[in-house]
């Protein structure tokens, strides 16, 4: 006799109580022990519905009505309860920093063991078992807040594992994680798996997930499974604009579909900086140096310009500085030595309000911004608090709206709009700012893969820019679109050179924890070629 | 950072209590000080207090950033009640009057005049002392007292589970929400907002801090669905909890605590009897 599969999922539909639709259809599938699953999809797809079946939170948190059946090692899931699921399902959720509960990493770790009120002496030893087994048992006695990104989504694996589950539900694990981070984080589940584990990942970072052999894979789109088999035939039937392909994946697919619009436009010629002499200094760092505690330096002696034209990708790992250093460029800090200014003006001498009339910065995440009843009064605020005529706002605010495709959500209260949508807003009110310079930190953090592409040709096609600066972790983002690299580490900045330069010593970028991906390699093979890089799309149709 | 208090481990009197044992000592200690408003009286508290901070072994630099604050805070009040006498008036009827100055100057037919009198002297001293006493045995709290050992505190005083827990939770998301909010007033100062500018009356005030408000309330509440999702899927509230830490009383413990029985039931005792109401000592009356 066969032992059954861990989770079999059977002809699984639920709806919303608060929607019309169904969000998953016809779900059917079953994954063995010692296998990992990818479970793919833009957002929206319904992936993280999927999950919530899984895990029990629908029906028991989210109602709604369900049909089908779920069967975790052959018992249903509506008939255990919810602490007999979690010592089956082990949950681990998009952002670490909310689901860590913990204040310190022992008592994190416990947290799960605590509530099944296990005798202490047992949760110590599981505890111990749990970070020693993902090598973190010298983090045991540390503040959780103090944690790095990396090691915050360890202690939330560990919380997990520390239950003992057979199945373990990973909710975009690599979301908040730098390249290097990711590559561990990965590592890790894939030994997990190879222990016995069944793992189940949801994740549109397809690419970095295929290095460690899922062996299988679902591909979803509104609601819907539209692939589920081995992981060798899935890239033969997903829509490579929807999830993030390797690089020769995609190069073979797009040869037979019509060159991308970007082509043609954004790469004729920039629109940053059009119509001015280019060149021209901006910003200027002049041996800048921050520190919070004299002894510990968080930027150290940056010297730096910033000028028209330029489209900067500032790339480094984690704690590295770089959002001190584009902080210092809008006044929010203020160099301890050296001396930072604006088209000229000393930062230390004007106000952060007043620097912001030429340079715009927008925050990673659109939710620490947004207040305002409707897109349109949101949009207005910046430009009142710089006391622009009022018409001359009506005006920004109508061509903001325009540019980021916002037209008919004038009067919606941005905090209902989809993520995608307010990080559009946030764009646009700093472009009714009329800013010169756009200051970006991750724009494309919280996106999938194909609204962030989307965002970021539409950012650098819009007219007005001088000069575009962004902080990311994703070196594709670079590649595709910066002519300007900016590595910082340890508070300095380690290379600033064209892409094709910055990018070409591996061993370097892995001293930055950086990993290189499939599209930096493909692009320097071409490179000789091509004279620039390409995104994948582009290549197929350049080099051919 | 707007949270810049930090718990350590030190070598001190107030740590070398169990946790409950402390928090009951210091609500008979504050309840016992609101009693009274004789300065004599009150000195006894303040001793406890100054005991309390200078054996508590935190450096004067870790704290300088609160004490200011509440020095400040507490003179600035205390300085008012003596200048305007606001406030005593429920202790005392008759005033006696030290000295009166008066300014040199009108302004529109009005000469400033600032009584001194005993009784607004020693209320505006009462009050120092009674508000300084509770207000630093409160800040060494954070201080001292560990994090990850709120919840288990409350769970040893009699709480339920689910609230002691909630103890935890909030010492756990403080810091988030101080980031949170220093984050969104960074983004608001990029899009030139200047909160020094604040004008107008009260409503209009509050109503310019909504570009810092709503976003740090919408922050809390999205992210409290996390939250509650994480703590549902590792099965909380299905049945009693084991509490990692276990707190033990020992001999100390328990002397603390009937030592601060013992004030407050003194101090109940004493109150009812008519002692301990305000003072003014004879020779500012005579």
């Amino acid at each position: 006799m066969t032992t059954p599969a861990p989770l079999v999922i059977e002809n699984l539909n639920f709806r919303y109580h608060s929607r019309e639709t169904l969000a998953i259809k016809n779900i059917s599938l079953s994954v063995e022990a010692g296998q990992v699953l990818l479970i793919a999809g833009a957002s929206g797809c319904g992936k993280t519905t999927l999950a919530r079946c899984i895990n029990g939170l629908i029906p028991r948190s989210y109602k709604g009505e369900l049909s089908g059946k779920i069967l975790l090692n052959d018992k249903e899931v509506k008939d255990l309860s919810l602490a007999q699921v979690s010592q089956i399902v082990g949950t681990v959720l998009q952002d670490p920093e909310r689901q860590i509960l913990g204040t310190k990493v022992a008592n994190e770790v416990a947290f799960g063991l605590e509530n099944l009120t296990l005798p202490r002496e047992e949760i110590r030893e599981r505890v111990a078992e749990a970070l020693e087994h993902l090598k973190i048992a010298h983090l045991m006695y540390r503040d959780t807040f103090n944690l790095s990104g990396g090691e915050k989504q360890k202690v939330a694996l560990a919380g997990v594992l520390a239950m003992r589950p057979s199945i373990l539900l990973l909710d975009e694990p690599l979301a908040s994680l730098d390249p290097a981070s990711a590559q561990d984080a990965l590592a890790i589940i894939r030994s997990l798996a190879d222990e016995g584990m069944t793992v189940l990942m949801v994740e549109h970072r397809v690419e970095d997930v295929l290095r460690i052999h899922p062996e299988n894979a679902i591909f979803m789109m509104d609601g819907e499974i539209r692939y589920y088999g081995p992981t060798s035939g899935f890239d033969k039937t997903v829509d490579y604009h929807e999830v993030k392909l390797p690089a020769g994946m995609i190069m073979e697919r797009a040869r037979d579909d019509p060159a991308p619009e970007r082509l043609t436009t954004l790469r004729q010629d920039s629109m940053v900086g059009m119509g001015k002499t280019p060149g021209e200094p901006l910003v200027k760092f002049e041996n800048v140096s921050f520190w919070y505690e004299p002894d510990r330096l968080v930027l150290h002696d940056i010297n730096l310009t910033i000028n028209r034209g330029d489209v900067i990708a500032v790339l480094g790992p984690n704690g590295a500085g770089k959002t001190t250093l584009v902080k210092h460029a809008i006044g929010l800090l203020k160099p301890k030595s050296g001396s930072m200014s604006v088209e000229g003006k000393d930062t230390k001498e004007v106000s952060v309000a007043n620097i912001a009339r030429t340079l715009g910065y927008v925050f990673q995440s659109p939710s620490h911004m947004l207040f305002a009843p409707t897109v349109e009064e949101e949009l207005a605020f910046g430009p009142q608090n710089l006391k622009h005529p009022a018409d001359q706002i009506k005006q920004d605010v109508a061509d903001a709206i325009k540019i980021v495709n916002l037209a008919g959500l004038e009067k919606f209260p941005p905090l209902a709009l989809s993520f995608g949508q307010q990080k559009r807003v946030s764009i646009a009110s700093v472009l009714a700012m009329q800013s010169k310079i756009l200051v970006m930190d991750e724009p494309t953090a919280g996106q999938d893969y194909k609204n962030y592409l989307s965002f970021m040709d539409a950012i650098l096609q819009l007219p007005g820019f001088e000069a575009i600066l962004f902080i990311t972790h994703d070196i594709d983002m670079a590649v595709i679109y910066a002519n300007r690299v900016l590595m910082v580490n340890d508070g300095t900045v380690v290379c600033d050179a064209s892409p094709a330069e910055a990018l070409n010593d591996f061993d370097f970028l892995r001293q930055n924890r950086l990993i290189p991906t499939s599209l930096l390699k493909t692009n320097l093979d071409y490179l000789p070629k091509t004279g620039r890089f390409y995104s994948a799309e582009e290549l197929a149709h350049v080099v051919h | 950072m707007l949270v810049s208090w930090r718990y350590r481990k030190r070598d001190s009197l107030l740590q070398s209590f169990d946790p409950r044992a402390w928090i009951i000592f210091f609500s008979c200690f504050l309840a016992s000080t609101l009693f009274f408003w004789d300065f004599r009286y009150l000195l006894f508290f303040l001793t406890i207090a100054l005991v309390s901070i200078l054996t508590s072994g935190i450096k004067w630099k870790e704290m300088a950033r609160a004490w200011i604050f509440i020095i400040g805070f507490i003179l600035f009040f205390s300085f008012l009640t003596f200048l305007t006498g606001r406030g005593g008036m429920e202790l005392y009827t008759t005033e006696h009057t030290l000295a009166k100055l008066a300014a040199s100057f009108k302004i529109f037919g009005w000469t400033p005049t600032l009584h001194i009198t005993a009784e607004r002297t020693m209320f505006a001293l009462s009050m120092l002392v009674r508000v300084f006493s509770i207000a630093s045995m409160t800040i060494l709290i954070p201080y001292s007292l560990n994090p990850a050992h709120y919840g288990i505190t409350f769970r040893g005083l009699g709480l339920p589970d689910k609230i002691a827990y909630g103890m935890d939770l909030t010492m756990r998301f403080i810091p988030t929400f101080g980031r949170d909010f220093s984050l969104t007033m960074d983004a608001q100062k990029a899009r030139g907002y200047e909160i020094e500018k604040l004008s107008g009356g009260l409503f209009a005030q509050v109503r310019k801090l909504a570009p810092l408000i709503v976003p740090v309330t919408i922050h809390a509440i999205a992210g409290s669905e996390d939250i509650i999702d994480a703590m549902d899927l590792r099965a909380f509230g299905v049945g009693p909890r084991t509490w990692l830490e276990k707190l033990t009383y020992r001999k100390r413990d328990r002397v603390l605590i009937v030592v601060g029985v013992v004030i407050l039931l003194l101090s109940i005792a004493l109150s009812l009897l008519g002692y301990g109401k305000f003072w003014v000592p004879g020779f500012m009356l005579g």
